[in-house]
Protein backbone atom coordinates (compact mmCIF):
# COMPACT_ATOMS: atom_id res chain seq x y z
CA UNK A 1 0.00 0.00 0.00
CA UNK A 2 1.34 3.38 -0.99
CA UNK A 3 0.08 6.24 1.15
CA UNK A 4 -1.20 8.96 -1.12
CA UNK A 5 0.02 11.94 0.87
CA UNK A 6 3.44 10.40 1.38
CA UNK A 7 3.66 9.67 -2.34
CA UNK A 8 2.74 13.27 -3.20
CA UNK A 9 5.45 14.47 -0.82
CA UNK A 10 8.02 12.22 -2.45
CA UNK A 11 7.04 13.32 -5.94
CA UNK A 12 7.05 16.98 -4.95
CA UNK A 13 10.32 17.02 -3.04
CA UNK A 14 13.12 18.96 -4.69
CA UNK A 15 15.50 16.50 -6.34
CA UNK A 16 19.18 16.36 -5.49
CA UNK A 17 21.55 18.71 -7.30
CA UNK A 18 22.05 17.65 -10.89
CA UNK A 19 18.95 15.43 -11.04
CA UNK A 20 16.04 16.74 -13.09
CA UNK A 21 12.55 16.49 -11.74
CA UNK A 22 11.30 14.13 -14.49
CA UNK A 23 14.32 11.91 -13.88
CA UNK A 24 13.60 11.84 -10.16
CA UNK A 25 9.93 10.96 -10.79
CA UNK A 26 10.99 7.98 -12.91
CA UNK A 27 13.45 6.87 -10.22
CA UNK A 28 10.72 7.07 -7.58
CA UNK A 29 8.50 4.84 -9.71
CA UNK A 30 11.31 2.28 -9.80
CA UNK A 31 11.80 2.54 -6.04
CA UNK A 32 8.15 2.43 -5.06
CA UNK A 33 6.02 0.87 -7.80
CA UNK A 34 7.78 -2.40 -8.47
CA UNK A 35 8.86 -1.51 -11.99
CA UNK A 36 12.32 -2.19 -13.42
CA UNK A 37 12.79 1.14 -15.14
CA UNK A 38 11.06 4.09 -16.69
CA UNK A 39 11.42 6.91 -19.18
CA UNK A 40 9.63 10.04 -20.30
CA UNK A 41 9.20 11.44 -23.77
CA UNK A 42 7.57 14.64 -24.94
CA UNK A 43 5.48 14.81 -28.06
CA UNK A 44 4.35 18.30 -28.99
CA UNK A 45 1.26 19.27 -30.95
CA UNK A 46 3.54 20.16 -33.85
CA UNK A 47 4.81 16.58 -33.83
CA UNK A 48 8.19 17.34 -32.32
CA UNK A 49 9.32 14.60 -30.03
CA UNK A 50 12.18 13.95 -27.75
CA UNK A 51 13.34 11.73 -24.92
CA UNK A 52 13.43 13.65 -21.66
CA UNK A 53 14.94 11.03 -19.40
CA UNK A 54 15.32 7.31 -18.73
CA UNK A 55 16.44 5.40 -15.65
CA UNK A 56 18.50 2.79 -17.52
CA UNK A 57 19.63 1.67 -20.97
CA UNK A 58 16.60 -0.52 -21.55
CA UNK A 59 14.22 2.32 -20.64
CA UNK A 60 16.17 4.62 -22.98
CA UNK A 61 15.88 2.07 -25.77
CA UNK A 62 12.13 1.77 -25.24
CA UNK A 63 11.82 5.52 -25.79
CA UNK A 64 14.19 5.60 -28.78
CA UNK A 65 12.57 2.60 -30.36
CA UNK A 66 9.14 4.14 -30.44
CA UNK A 67 10.43 7.30 -32.05
CA UNK A 68 12.37 5.32 -34.61
CA UNK A 69 9.43 3.09 -35.45
CA UNK A 70 6.72 5.67 -34.86
CA UNK A 71 4.55 3.10 -33.10
CA UNK A 72 4.25 1.51 -29.68
CA UNK A 73 2.41 1.80 -26.39
CA UNK A 74 3.78 5.29 -25.70
CA UNK A 75 2.60 6.57 -29.09
CA UNK A 76 -0.82 5.03 -28.52
CA UNK A 77 -1.03 6.55 -25.06
CA UNK A 78 -0.26 10.00 -26.48
CA UNK A 79 -2.68 9.73 -29.39
CA UNK A 80 -5.57 8.19 -27.43
CA UNK A 81 -4.98 10.06 -24.18
CA UNK A 82 -5.55 6.83 -22.26
CA UNK A 83 -3.12 4.57 -20.42
CA UNK A 84 -1.83 1.61 -22.43
CA UNK A 85 -0.98 -1.36 -20.27
CA UNK A 86 0.85 -4.38 -21.63
CA UNK A 87 1.11 -6.85 -18.76
CA UNK A 88 2.81 -9.55 -20.75
CA UNK A 89 4.55 -8.82 -24.02
CA UNK A 90 4.62 -12.47 -25.01
CA UNK A 91 0.88 -12.91 -24.51
CA UNK A 92 -0.17 -9.99 -26.64
CA UNK A 93 -2.35 -11.22 -29.44
CA UNK A 94 -4.71 -8.41 -30.18
CA UNK A 95 -4.92 -5.70 -32.77
CA UNK A 96 -2.50 -3.44 -30.97
CA UNK A 97 0.04 -6.26 -30.86
CA UNK A 98 -0.16 -6.66 -34.60
CA UNK A 99 0.46 -2.96 -35.12
CA UNK A 100 3.46 -3.00 -32.81
CA UNK A 101 5.22 -6.04 -34.25
CA UNK A 102 8.57 -4.31 -34.67
CA UNK A 103 8.43 -2.68 -31.28
CA UNK A 104 7.45 -5.89 -29.50
CA UNK A 105 10.17 -7.92 -31.14
CA UNK A 106 12.96 -5.54 -30.16
CA UNK A 107 11.54 -4.82 -26.71
CA UNK A 108 11.37 -8.53 -26.06
CA UNK A 109 14.98 -8.99 -27.20
CA UNK A 110 16.25 -6.38 -24.75
CA UNK A 111 14.42 -8.04 -21.85
CA UNK A 112 11.18 -6.08 -21.53
CA UNK A 113 8.29 -8.28 -20.38
CA UNK A 114 5.67 -5.71 -19.40
CA UNK A 115 5.27 -2.04 -20.30
CA UNK A 116 2.89 0.59 -19.00
CA UNK A 117 2.52 3.82 -20.94
CA UNK A 118 0.68 6.69 -19.24
CA UNK A 119 -0.15 9.87 -21.13
CA UNK A 120 1.04 13.16 -19.65
CA UNK A 121 -2.07 15.19 -20.10
CA UNK A 122 -4.01 17.95 -18.38
CA UNK A 123 -7.29 18.21 -20.28
CA UNK A 124 -6.50 19.70 -23.69
CA UNK A 125 -2.82 19.99 -22.78
CA UNK A 126 -0.98 16.97 -24.12
CA UNK A 127 2.70 16.78 -23.27
CA UNK A 128 3.94 13.25 -23.89
CA UNK A 129 4.04 10.00 -21.98
CA UNK A 130 5.80 8.19 -19.18
CA UNK A 131 6.72 4.58 -19.92
CA UNK A 132 7.36 2.15 -17.09
CA UNK A 133 8.66 -1.33 -17.81
CA UNK A 134 9.22 -4.62 -16.02
CA UNK A 135 11.62 -7.46 -16.79
CA UNK A 136 8.97 -9.92 -15.61
CA UNK A 137 5.31 -10.10 -16.70
CA UNK A 138 2.62 -8.78 -14.37
CA UNK A 139 0.17 -5.95 -14.08
CA UNK A 140 0.39 -2.89 -11.91
CA UNK A 141 -1.56 -3.58 -8.72
CA UNK A 142 -4.63 -1.67 -7.58
CA UNK A 143 -2.40 0.58 -5.49
CA UNK A 144 0.49 0.82 -7.94
CA UNK A 145 -1.64 2.06 -10.82
CA UNK A 146 -3.17 5.07 -9.00
CA UNK A 147 0.31 5.93 -7.75
CA UNK A 148 1.66 5.70 -11.31
CA UNK A 149 -1.12 8.00 -12.53
CA UNK A 150 -0.20 10.49 -9.84
CA UNK A 151 3.43 10.25 -10.97
CA UNK A 152 2.22 11.03 -14.50
CA UNK A 153 0.46 14.16 -13.15
CA UNK A 154 3.65 15.17 -11.40
CA UNK A 155 5.68 14.63 -14.57
CA UNK A 156 3.20 16.63 -16.63
CA UNK A 157 3.39 19.56 -14.21
CA UNK A 158 7.17 19.30 -14.02
CA UNK A 159 7.55 19.34 -17.80
CA UNK A 160 5.17 22.28 -18.16
CA UNK A 161 7.37 24.29 -15.87
CA UNK A 162 10.62 23.05 -17.34
CA UNK A 163 10.62 25.66 -20.11
CA UNK A 164 11.85 28.31 -17.67
CA UNK A 165 11.40 26.98 -14.20
CA UNK A 166 12.06 29.47 -11.45
CA UNK A 167 8.91 28.23 -9.77
CA UNK A 168 9.36 24.84 -8.31
CA UNK A 169 6.05 24.82 -6.53
CA UNK A 170 5.09 21.47 -7.91
CA UNK A 171 3.91 20.07 -4.61
CA UNK A 172 1.37 22.76 -4.12
CA UNK A 173 -0.09 22.30 -7.57
CA UNK A 174 -0.23 18.56 -7.23
CA UNK A 175 -1.78 18.58 -3.77
CA UNK A 176 -4.46 21.03 -4.76
CA UNK A 177 -5.30 19.38 -8.02
CA UNK A 178 -8.36 17.46 -6.84
CA UNK A 179 -9.75 19.92 -4.31
CA UNK A 180 -9.75 23.02 -6.50
CA UNK A 181 -9.26 21.10 -9.70
CA UNK A 182 -12.28 22.31 -11.60
CA UNK A 183 -11.50 25.93 -10.85
CA UNK A 184 -7.86 25.57 -11.81
CA UNK A 185 -8.96 24.19 -15.17
CA UNK A 186 -11.65 26.84 -15.65
CA UNK A 187 -9.16 29.57 -14.78
CA UNK A 188 -6.68 28.08 -17.26
CA UNK A 189 -9.31 28.44 -20.00
CA UNK A 190 -10.03 32.04 -18.99
CA UNK A 191 -6.37 33.04 -18.83
CA UNK A 192 -5.80 31.46 -22.23
CA UNK A 193 -8.26 34.01 -23.65
CA UNK A 194 -7.05 36.89 -21.45
CA UNK A 195 -3.47 36.50 -22.63
CA UNK A 196 -4.19 35.11 -26.08
CA UNK A 197 -1.82 32.21 -25.46
CA UNK A 198 -1.89 28.42 -25.59
CA UNK A 199 -3.52 26.35 -22.86
CA UNK A 200 -0.07 25.25 -21.69
CA UNK A 201 1.16 28.81 -21.44
CA UNK A 202 -2.01 29.82 -19.62
CA UNK A 203 -1.52 27.20 -16.91
CA UNK A 204 2.14 28.16 -16.67
CA UNK A 205 1.22 31.84 -16.28
CA UNK A 206 -1.28 31.00 -13.54
CA UNK A 207 1.35 29.05 -11.67
CA UNK A 208 3.90 31.82 -12.13
CA UNK A 209 1.45 34.42 -10.88
CA UNK A 210 0.50 32.30 -7.86
CA UNK A 211 4.15 31.79 -7.08
CA UNK A 212 5.13 35.45 -7.38
CA UNK A 213 2.14 36.46 -5.24
CA UNK A 214 2.99 33.75 -2.71
CA UNK A 215 -0.51 32.29 -2.93
CA UNK A 216 -1.85 28.77 -3.44
CA UNK A 217 -2.71 28.05 -7.07
CA UNK A 218 -6.28 27.04 -6.19
CA UNK A 219 -6.92 30.30 -4.37
CA UNK A 220 -5.72 32.37 -7.32
CA UNK A 221 -7.80 30.21 -9.67
CA UNK A 222 -10.86 30.96 -7.55
CA UNK A 223 -10.15 34.70 -7.86
CA UNK A 224 -9.80 34.40 -11.63
CA UNK A 225 -13.06 32.45 -11.95
CA UNK A 226 -14.85 34.98 -9.70
CA UNK A 227 -13.35 37.73 -11.93
CA UNK A 228 -11.53 39.38 -9.08
CA UNK A 229 -8.22 38.88 -10.86
CA UNK A 230 -7.31 39.23 -14.53
CA UNK A 231 -3.96 38.30 -15.94
CA UNK A 232 -2.33 40.67 -18.41
CA UNK A 233 0.82 40.32 -20.44
CA UNK A 234 2.52 43.05 -18.36
CA UNK A 235 2.27 40.75 -15.34
CA UNK A 236 4.37 38.24 -17.14
CA UNK A 237 7.22 40.71 -17.66
CA UNK B 1 -56.96 16.48 -8.49
CA UNK B 2 -57.11 12.94 -9.76
CA UNK B 3 -56.64 14.07 -13.36
CA UNK B 4 -53.65 16.17 -12.58
CA UNK B 5 -52.12 13.34 -10.59
CA UNK B 6 -52.62 10.95 -13.50
CA UNK B 7 -51.16 13.49 -15.86
CA UNK B 8 -48.13 13.87 -13.64
CA UNK B 9 -47.74 10.11 -13.42
CA UNK B 10 -48.03 9.70 -17.15
CA UNK B 11 -45.58 12.49 -17.86
CA UNK B 12 -43.17 10.96 -15.37
CA UNK B 13 -43.50 7.54 -16.97
CA UNK B 14 -42.68 9.13 -20.31
CA UNK B 15 -39.61 10.86 -18.84
CA UNK B 16 -38.49 7.60 -17.31
CA UNK B 17 -39.00 5.69 -20.56
CA UNK B 18 -37.19 8.43 -22.50
CA UNK B 19 -34.31 8.30 -20.05
CA UNK B 20 -33.83 4.56 -20.33
CA UNK B 21 -34.16 4.63 -24.11
CA UNK B 22 -31.59 7.41 -24.27
CA UNK B 23 -29.20 5.58 -21.96
CA UNK B 24 -29.62 2.33 -23.87
CA UNK B 25 -29.11 4.09 -27.21
CA UNK B 26 -26.03 5.76 -25.86
CA UNK B 27 -24.54 2.56 -24.52
CA UNK B 28 -24.81 0.60 -27.77
CA UNK B 29 -23.27 3.43 -29.77
CA UNK B 30 -19.86 5.04 -29.52
CA UNK B 31 -20.57 7.49 -26.77
CA UNK B 32 -19.09 10.23 -24.66
CA UNK B 33 -19.00 9.49 -20.93
CA UNK B 34 -19.54 13.06 -19.82
CA UNK B 35 -22.47 13.39 -22.20
CA UNK B 36 -24.06 10.25 -20.81
CA UNK B 37 -23.70 11.44 -17.24
CA UNK B 38 -24.98 14.88 -18.13
CA UNK B 39 -28.15 13.31 -19.55
CA UNK B 40 -28.48 11.23 -16.43
CA UNK B 41 -28.23 14.05 -13.89
CA UNK B 42 -30.72 16.17 -15.84
CA UNK B 43 -33.16 13.23 -15.95
CA UNK B 44 -32.84 12.78 -12.18
CA UNK B 45 -33.97 16.38 -11.61
CA UNK B 46 -37.17 15.63 -13.55
CA UNK B 47 -37.76 12.16 -12.18
CA UNK B 48 -37.23 12.71 -8.49
CA UNK B 49 -38.37 16.29 -8.05
CA UNK B 50 -35.04 17.32 -6.55
CA UNK B 51 -33.41 20.71 -7.00
CA UNK B 52 -29.85 19.77 -7.81
CA UNK B 53 -28.09 16.59 -8.86
CA UNK B 54 -24.42 15.79 -9.15
CA UNK B 55 -22.43 12.71 -10.01
CA UNK B 56 -19.08 12.31 -8.31
CA UNK B 57 -16.35 9.78 -9.01
CA UNK B 58 -13.53 8.80 -6.76
CA UNK B 59 -10.48 9.64 -8.82
CA UNK B 60 -7.27 7.69 -9.17
CA UNK B 61 -5.77 9.96 -6.60
CA UNK B 62 -8.32 8.89 -3.98
CA UNK B 63 -10.48 12.02 -3.96
CA UNK B 64 -14.08 12.62 -5.01
CA UNK B 65 -14.45 14.78 -8.08
CA UNK B 66 -17.54 16.12 -9.88
CA UNK B 67 -18.18 14.51 -13.26
CA UNK B 68 -21.61 15.94 -14.05
CA UNK B 69 -23.96 18.38 -12.37
CA UNK B 70 -27.46 19.64 -13.09
CA UNK B 71 -26.11 23.17 -12.70
CA UNK B 72 -22.57 24.38 -13.17
CA UNK B 73 -23.08 27.05 -10.56
CA UNK B 74 -19.86 27.45 -8.60
CA UNK B 75 -21.41 27.25 -5.15
CA UNK B 76 -23.12 23.98 -6.01
CA UNK B 77 -19.93 22.50 -7.47
CA UNK B 78 -18.06 23.55 -4.35
CA UNK B 79 -20.69 21.88 -2.19
CA UNK B 80 -20.23 18.65 -4.11
CA UNK B 81 -16.48 18.98 -3.93
CA UNK B 82 -16.55 19.68 -0.19
CA UNK B 83 -17.47 16.03 0.24
CA UNK B 84 -13.93 14.95 -0.43
CA UNK B 85 -13.59 15.25 3.34
CA UNK B 86 -17.08 14.56 4.70
CA UNK B 87 -20.69 14.31 3.60
CA UNK B 88 -23.35 11.94 2.30
CA UNK B 89 -21.50 11.23 -0.96
CA UNK B 90 -18.35 10.17 0.83
CA UNK B 91 -20.45 8.05 3.23
CA UNK B 92 -22.26 6.39 0.30
CA UNK B 93 -18.92 5.58 -1.37
CA UNK B 94 -17.43 4.25 1.86
CA UNK B 95 -20.44 2.10 2.88
CA UNK B 96 -21.90 1.18 -0.49
CA UNK B 97 -25.34 2.08 0.91
CA UNK B 98 -27.80 4.85 0.08
CA UNK B 99 -27.25 7.74 2.53
CA UNK B 100 -30.01 10.28 3.20
CA UNK B 101 -30.91 13.20 5.39
CA UNK B 102 -34.39 14.76 5.55
CA UNK B 103 -33.20 17.62 7.67
CA UNK B 104 -29.71 18.90 6.99
CA UNK B 105 -30.06 21.62 9.62
CA UNK B 106 -30.37 19.02 12.38
CA UNK B 107 -27.60 16.93 10.89
CA UNK B 108 -24.88 19.43 11.64
CA UNK B 109 -23.21 16.99 14.02
CA UNK B 110 -23.16 14.26 11.37
CA UNK B 111 -21.48 16.51 8.79
CA UNK B 112 -20.18 19.59 10.63
CA UNK B 113 -18.85 21.34 7.53
CA UNK B 114 -21.00 19.94 4.76
CA UNK B 115 -24.38 20.29 6.56
CA UNK B 116 -24.23 24.04 7.22
CA UNK B 117 -22.73 24.68 3.76
CA UNK B 118 -25.66 22.89 2.11
CA UNK B 119 -28.23 24.70 4.26
CA UNK B 120 -26.60 28.04 3.50
CA UNK B 121 -27.30 27.74 -0.21
CA UNK B 122 -30.85 26.59 0.39
CA UNK B 123 -30.87 22.78 0.55
CA UNK B 124 -32.74 20.94 3.29
CA UNK B 125 -32.54 17.30 2.25
CA UNK B 126 -30.05 15.07 0.50
CA UNK B 127 -29.86 11.59 -1.01
CA UNK B 128 -26.60 9.94 -2.01
CA UNK B 129 -26.70 6.72 -4.04
CA UNK B 130 -23.48 4.74 -4.49
CA UNK B 131 -22.11 3.78 -7.92
CA UNK B 132 -21.18 0.14 -7.47
CA UNK B 133 -19.58 -2.53 -9.56
CA UNK B 134 -19.36 -5.86 -7.81
CA UNK B 135 -17.23 -5.22 -4.72
CA UNK B 136 -15.97 -1.87 -5.88
CA UNK B 137 -17.50 1.56 -5.26
CA UNK B 138 -16.46 4.16 -7.79
CA UNK B 139 -18.51 7.21 -6.77
CA UNK B 140 -22.01 8.40 -5.94
CA UNK B 141 -25.07 10.13 -7.34
CA UNK B 142 -25.90 13.09 -5.14
CA UNK B 143 -29.38 14.71 -5.05
CA UNK B 144 -30.37 17.81 -3.10
CA UNK B 145 -33.89 19.02 -2.28
CA UNK B 146 -35.09 22.34 -0.94
CA UNK B 147 -37.85 20.56 1.04
CA UNK B 148 -37.53 18.23 4.01
CA UNK B 149 -37.80 15.01 2.06
CA UNK B 150 -35.15 12.78 0.63
CA UNK B 151 -35.75 10.26 -2.15
CA UNK B 152 -37.57 7.23 -0.69
CA UNK B 153 -39.32 3.95 -1.55
CA UNK B 154 -39.60 3.01 -5.20
CA UNK B 155 -37.88 6.22 -6.24
CA UNK B 156 -34.85 5.19 -4.28
CA UNK B 157 -34.75 1.84 -6.07
CA UNK B 158 -35.12 3.66 -9.36
CA UNK B 159 -32.30 6.02 -8.45
CA UNK B 160 -30.09 3.03 -7.64
CA UNK B 161 -30.99 1.47 -11.00
CA UNK B 162 -29.99 4.69 -12.79
CA UNK B 163 -26.79 4.83 -10.77
CA UNK B 164 -26.06 1.25 -11.87
CA UNK B 165 -26.60 2.19 -15.51
CA UNK B 166 -24.23 5.11 -15.05
CA UNK B 167 -21.63 2.78 -13.55
CA UNK B 168 -21.87 0.48 -16.55
CA UNK B 169 -21.64 3.49 -18.85
CA UNK B 170 -18.49 4.73 -17.18
CA UNK B 171 -16.77 1.36 -17.05
CA UNK B 172 -18.01 -0.13 -20.29
CA UNK B 173 -15.95 1.89 -22.71
CA UNK B 174 -13.72 -0.39 -24.64
CA UNK B 175 -10.13 -0.34 -23.62
CA UNK B 176 -7.12 -1.37 -25.65
CA UNK B 177 -6.17 -3.96 -23.09
CA UNK B 178 -8.16 -5.76 -20.49
CA UNK B 179 -6.02 -5.20 -17.45
CA UNK B 180 -6.72 -2.58 -14.82
CA UNK B 181 -9.91 -1.96 -16.68
CA UNK B 182 -11.74 -0.06 -13.98
CA UNK B 183 -8.84 2.25 -13.26
CA UNK B 184 -8.30 3.02 -16.94
CA UNK B 185 -11.95 3.72 -17.61
CA UNK B 186 -12.22 5.97 -14.60
CA UNK B 187 -9.12 7.82 -15.70
CA UNK B 188 -10.61 8.39 -19.12
CA UNK B 189 -13.85 9.75 -17.67
CA UNK B 190 -12.03 12.09 -15.31
CA UNK B 191 -9.75 13.40 -18.05
CA UNK B 192 -12.79 14.21 -20.19
CA UNK B 193 -14.13 16.39 -17.45
CA UNK B 194 -10.88 18.41 -17.27
CA UNK B 195 -11.19 19.39 -20.94
CA UNK B 196 -14.77 20.52 -20.34
CA UNK B 197 -13.71 22.73 -17.44
CA UNK B 198 -11.00 24.34 -19.61
CA UNK B 199 -13.53 24.91 -22.41
CA UNK B 200 -16.00 26.49 -19.97
CA UNK B 201 -13.26 28.89 -18.92
CA UNK B 202 -12.50 29.83 -22.53
CA UNK B 203 -16.16 30.55 -23.33
CA UNK B 204 -16.86 32.30 -20.02
CA UNK B 205 -13.99 34.70 -20.65
CA UNK B 206 -14.58 35.22 -24.35
CA UNK B 207 -18.29 35.98 -23.98
CA UNK B 208 -18.36 37.35 -20.41
CA UNK B 209 -20.83 34.72 -19.25
CA UNK B 210 -21.03 32.44 -16.24
CA UNK B 211 -19.75 28.86 -16.15
CA UNK B 212 -23.31 27.56 -16.29
CA UNK B 213 -24.06 29.41 -19.52
CA UNK B 214 -20.73 28.39 -20.98
CA UNK B 215 -21.54 24.75 -20.29
CA UNK B 216 -25.02 25.15 -21.78
CA UNK B 217 -23.43 26.46 -24.98
CA UNK B 218 -21.09 23.46 -25.15
CA UNK B 219 -23.94 21.06 -24.55
CA UNK B 220 -26.18 22.80 -27.11
CA UNK B 221 -23.54 22.72 -29.79
CA UNK B 222 -22.83 19.08 -29.08
CA UNK B 223 -26.48 18.01 -29.27
CA UNK B 224 -27.49 20.20 -32.21
CA UNK B 225 -24.58 18.93 -34.27
CA UNK B 226 -24.55 15.39 -32.94
CA UNK B 227 -20.99 15.71 -31.72
CA UNK B 228 -19.46 14.32 -28.56
CA UNK B 229 -19.37 16.81 -25.72
CA UNK B 230 -15.69 16.13 -25.05
CA UNK B 231 -14.82 16.63 -28.73
CA UNK B 232 -16.66 19.95 -28.78
CA UNK B 233 -14.85 21.02 -25.61
CA UNK B 234 -11.47 20.05 -27.05
CA UNK B 235 -12.13 21.98 -30.27
CA UNK B 236 -13.12 25.06 -28.24
CA UNK B 237 -9.97 24.94 -26.13
CA UNK B 238 -7.85 24.52 -29.25
CA UNK B 239 -9.55 27.50 -30.85
CA UNK B 240 -11.00 25.42 -33.68
CA UNK B 241 -14.62 26.01 -32.74
CA UNK B 242 -16.63 28.96 -31.45
CA UNK B 243 -20.11 27.84 -30.42
CA UNK B 244 -22.84 30.46 -30.60
CA UNK B 245 -23.94 31.84 -27.25
CA UNK B 246 -26.15 34.65 -28.43
CA UNK B 247 -29.25 32.78 -29.53
CA UNK B 248 -30.21 29.99 -27.21
CA UNK B 249 -32.97 27.84 -28.63
CA UNK B 250 -36.20 27.59 -26.69
CA UNK B 251 -35.94 23.79 -26.45
CA UNK B 252 -32.71 24.07 -24.50
CA UNK B 253 -32.66 21.90 -21.43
Amino acid sequence: MIDRDHWVQLLSARPAEGVSRPQRICELCVEMLGVTGGGISVVTAAGNRGVVCATDDVAAQIEDLQFTLGVGPCMDAVSSGAPVMVNDLDALEDVAGARWTGFLKTASEIGVRAVFALPLRIGAISIGAIDLYRDTPGELSNTQLPAALLAADAAALALLAAADDPLDQLGEGLGEWPARGHQIHQATGMVQVQLGVSTEAALLSLRARAFSAGRPLGELANDVVQRRVRLTLEDEG
Amino acid sequence: MRDSHELATSSRTTTLADTFVLLADTLVDDYDVVDLLDHLVMACVDLFGVSAVGLLLEDQRGRLTVMAASSEETRLLELFQLQTNEGPCLDAVRTGEVVTSDDLESDSTRWPRFGPAAVEIGYRSVTAVPLRLRGQRIGALNMFGTGHSSVTGNDRRLAQALADVATIGILQRRSIHQSNLVAEQLQHALDSRVVIEQAKGVLAERHSVGMDEAFTALRRHSRNNNLKLTDVALAVVRGELAPDLAHPRPDDA
